[in-house]
């Protein structure tokens, strides 16, 4: 069953174009990854998804509804969550209390929010940390709080917006992990990357987006070796692999 | 039928005032992003300084502008960066200090207090200046002189600014700190200095303001109080960052107030002005000519 | 005994004394003191709601202390209507009021926001004096309307003595500190907070935050309005200038901010520390230096701001926390 499909979505801003006419389905369970270089519209389209603002044009179904105009929160609220390139922690308070503000999205009584942010921080290994200031964590410490935030939501579909930037290697591969044992337990996941190495390990598919328009879906291996993606990323002195 | 022309003619003129006193908020917020509470009370310290030079010294109330300008433009410069500096480097990275209404509004008691202490709480006007209650005959109509002075006052301070912001270096330097604080800050402009060289000029021209009013109008202490609240009206109404706004606004404000009583209770024109600010606050929050700010 | 209740002991002291006091204390000047020091930790308080949980500065919470009054008052003079029944009706209307100028205002910028709180405010104010009769109801515009002490007795919220008035402002007080607590540990309060700070977030967690805001302002100007009432009653007397005006809405700002705004201990503080002030200086130095307490407020609020901005009640937790950490040793994590 596809939990997310985009149907020519386009985005513009005024008279600047940030999306062009965008198509893709994600699949229950799949992991599907998005890249691109800078400035391509990745975050842009994340947001037309996420609810920030709607698409120009085209069409977003969430698990078979049409879910163009929705706002963040009541899209939240049936199963969509999402992670910010900019970490935005409650940075006063603590690493509990934060993720409890998504906990209180699936309950309405705090016992059972703070259960299940206890639940989840223990999935992610976080629940040592569970008293400390938001705002004093490491930079992993507050991608895997931006995570552990959005989990607690319980969600069927997680966008995943450049959680390793900033991250050293070790960390970045602990995060894969995360995100594969995500996965396994049956979420749907849509990621934004830019570390090669971890889209790579992660995608069952990924799409390329150059300039608004996706210039190539498939299978990594496919993917890594695709023309039009090197010239993308690499210039146009760079031919075939 | 005069009448209303008489009064529209004397609300533009008293609105005029008006704007020039809303000149200084209106240049301090479209440079530093942030309201000044304090305004009306830099206002009021005009006020009571133009009177007491005239006291003092004797001389023609716009004399006194000589002493009044730099004096004030010290003292908003002063405040600007004992006060309300350490507040923006604290919080540069919040989306907007609120602290620095917080803290404004402070000054503002504190000012306002203050006169109260030293000058005591009684009017004061003066009464032999050679302005006062002198009137211009138009045919049937009249035209209180030292509004059209004030008049002159406002327009000559509007151009004065105008021309600082667009022909001088230090104005341009103003105006690149307004619209992108961290891109002029790496073009080598001192933002802070920036800073306190608009509150500075804003200050200033509070004070032109209050030598203006001085000729006509009384002082006391809590007179910055109705200046303060009219100031943002104005601000509002012409737009956040606009010199002719403010003026604009300000005449405006003053029709309203001068042709109002006309049609209903003077004290219900207080209430239209109120309405019509809170309709722009709604509608139009960037006013009539203000810069398109991300709300 | 189990040290968490054994380090909240002193509080608990505290509140027995306030309770108690009375019992000791004559005076009825002091009484008076005390009951206003109460009425302001209680409009604070309430303001806290707003102020400091969902994170905007309303600067204009003295309409709803009008509100309250005159309705009570207005009631309770024309139509015998008992002013308890006046207070839960003003209530009614001022939240009914406060979540309509939430609406627009609540998507504005932090300075708009003032503004337009300041507009409202001064506008309701200025109505008000200026009608005197608002349909069949008689308001008496700037002139006020004054309560004859008729009827005494608890069902007619009218005392002779300042004891009674005492205890009603004190268990006022308890309860919307109670109330406070518990919003801050609900739901709506972790909203309010997560919207505060960093609304693209909380929104993204499925928080409604104008909706989270609204309801924290419908809370605020409903209790808000009990104080006009209780005001009223206890004074006798209400004009536009004495329940709704500028100052009265400054301070209650100010005292909230300068004992913290967003906890439930700042405002609480804030007026401890700043009604004395307030009270003393007016008796004391009332005639020959007038105005010398907001002097102090406003220097205090700036020197608070610029090196405590999260308020007073910041260092002074943090030393009751160290006094009682070795009195009884530290304590366990909070819950």
């Amino acid at each position: 069953m596809k939990i997310l499909e985009l149907k020519k979505v386009r985005k513009f801003f005024g008279g600047v174009k940030a999306v062009e006419s965008f198509s893709l389905d994600v699949g229950e369970g799949e992991i599907v990854g998005l890249i691109g270089p800078n400035g391509a519209g990745k975050s842009t389209l994340f947001n037309c998804v996420a609810g920030v603002f709607p698409p120009t044009a085209g069409e977003i179904l969430f698990q078979g509804t049409k879910i163009n105009n929705q706002k963040p929160w009541d899209l939240c609220r049936k199963g969509l969550a999402r992670t910010f390139q900019i970490v935005k922690p409650f940075a006063t308070r603590t690493v509990l209390y934060n993720v409890m503000v998504g906990a209180f999205a699936v309950t309405d009584k705090r016992a059972e929010a703070e259960q299940r942010a206890l639940e989840v921080l223990h999935d992610l290994h976080m629940e040592g940390k569970k008293d400390l200031r938001a705002g004093n964590l490491t930079i992993a410490d507050r991608k895997r709080l931006e995570i552990a935030k959005a989990l607690a939501t319980r969600p069927k579909l997680l966008l995943l917006d450049e959680v390793m930037a900033g991250l050293r290697p070790t960390e970045v591969d602990e995060m894969v992990a995360i995100i594969k044992r995500l996965r396994e337990g049956g979420m749907t996941i849509f990621v934004i990357e830019h570390i090669m190495r971890a889209i790579m390990a992660l995608s069952d598919r990924i799409a390329v987006l150059h300039f608004g328009t996706k210039i190539a879906e498939g299978p990594p291996q496919k993917i890594a070796h695709d023309e039009k993606v090197i010239k993308a990323y690499l210039g146009e002195d760079y031919g075939a692999a | 039928m005069l009448y209303i022309i008489e009064d529209t003619i004397n609300g533009i003129l008293m609105g005029s005032i008006y704007g020039l006193a809303a000149m200084g908020l209106t240049l301090i917020f479209g440079v530093l992003k942030v309201i000044n509470f304090a305004h009306g009370s830099m206002l009021m310290v005009g006020m009571y300084a133009a009177y007491w030079a005239v006291i003092l010294t004797g001389l023609h109330p716009y004399l006194t502008l000589i002493a009044v300008v730099p004096v004030m433009f010290v003292f908003g410069y002063l405040l600007q960066d004992i006060l309300i500096k350490p507040i923006f480097k604290s919080e540069k990275d919040v989306r907007e200090p609120i602290t620095v209404i917080i803290v404004t509004t402070g000054v503002w008691y504190i000012l306002d207090n203050l006169s109260l202490l030293v000058f005591g709480p009684q009017y004061r006007n003066l009464q032999d200046n050679p302005l006062r209650g002198k009137m211009l005959e138009f045919g049937d109509m009249l035209v209180s002189v030292p509004k059209l002075w004030g008049f002159c006052a406002a327009v000559a301070t509007a151009v004065l600014i105008y021309l600082f912001l667009q022909k001088t270096r230090m104005g341009r330097a103003v105006r690149a700190t307004s619209l992108d604080r961290d891109a002029a800050s790496l073009q080598g402009i001192n933002q802070y200095k920036m800073y306190n060289i608009s509150v500075g000029i804003g200050t200033a021209a509070a004070g032109v303001a209050g030598v203006a009013l001085v000729p006509f109008y009384n002082v006391f202490p809590s007179v910055g109080v109705l200046f303060d609240i009219k100031c943002f009206i104005i601000v509002v109404l012409g737009g956040l960052g606009s010199i002719w706004g403010a003026l604009l606004g300000g005449m405006i404000v003053g029709v309203i107030e001068s042709v109002g009583p006309q049609f209903m209770a003077a004290t219900w024109t207080e209430a239209v002005v109120y309405a019509l600010f809170l309709l722009f606050l709604f509608f139009k929050p960037s006013g009539l000519f203000g810069v398109k700010y991300d709300w | 005994m189990n040290p968490s209740l054994a380090r909240k002991l002193p509080l608990i002291l505290v509140v027995l004394i306030a309770f108690a006091l009375p019992l000791v204390l004559r005076s009825p000047t002091y009484l008076h003191i005390l009951i206003l020091l109460y009425l302001y930790a209680y409009l604070t308080t309430s303001w806290n709601l707003v102020g400091g949980f969902a994170g905007v500065l309303p600067l204009g919470h003295a309409a709803f202390v009008g509100i309250g009054a005159y309705t009570s008052t207005v009631l309770s003079l024309q139509y015998g209507i008992s002013p308890w029944a006046g207070m839960l009706v003003g209530a009614l209307l001022s939240a009914v009021v406060g979540v309509i100028i939430g609406l627009p205002t609540f998507k504005m910028r932090g300075a708009y926001f003032a503004l337009a709180t300041i507009a409202f405010a001064e506008g309701i104010r200025v109505m008000v004096e200026n009608i005197d009769y608002l349909g069949p109801l008689q308001l008496n515009g700037p002139r006020g309307l004054q309560i004859p002490p008729l009827k005494i007795g608890l069902l007619h919220f009218m005392f002779a003595d300042k004891e009674p008035y005492y205890y009603i402002i004190l268990v006022m007080l308890a309860g919307v500190i109670a109330l406070t607590w518990f919003v801050s540990r609900s739901k709506l309060g972790y909203y309010l907070v997560a919207g505060g700070e960093e609304p693209e977030a909380a929104q993204a967690l499925g928080v409604n935050v104008a909706r989270a805001k609204l309801i924290a302002m419908a809370m605020s100007s409903f209790l808000t309005a009990f104080a006009g009432t209780f005001w009223a009653q206890f004074t006798l007397y209400i004009h536009p200038k004495s329940v709704m005006s500028l100052d009265i809405s400054f301070e209650i700002a100010f005292i909230a901010l300068i004992g913290g705004r967003g906890s439930i201990a700042g405002p609480l503080l804030g007026a401890l520390l700043l009604r004395p002030v307030s009270d003393f200086s007016r008796i004391y130095f009332g005639s020959t230096l007038p105005g010398l307490h907001l002097i102090i407020f406003g220097v205090v609020l700036i020197l608070v701001m610029l090196y405590q901005p999260r308020g007073l009640q910041e260092p002074l937790t943090r030393m009751y926390n160290r006094a009682m950490d070795r009195l009884i040793g530290k304590r366990e994590a909070a819950a």
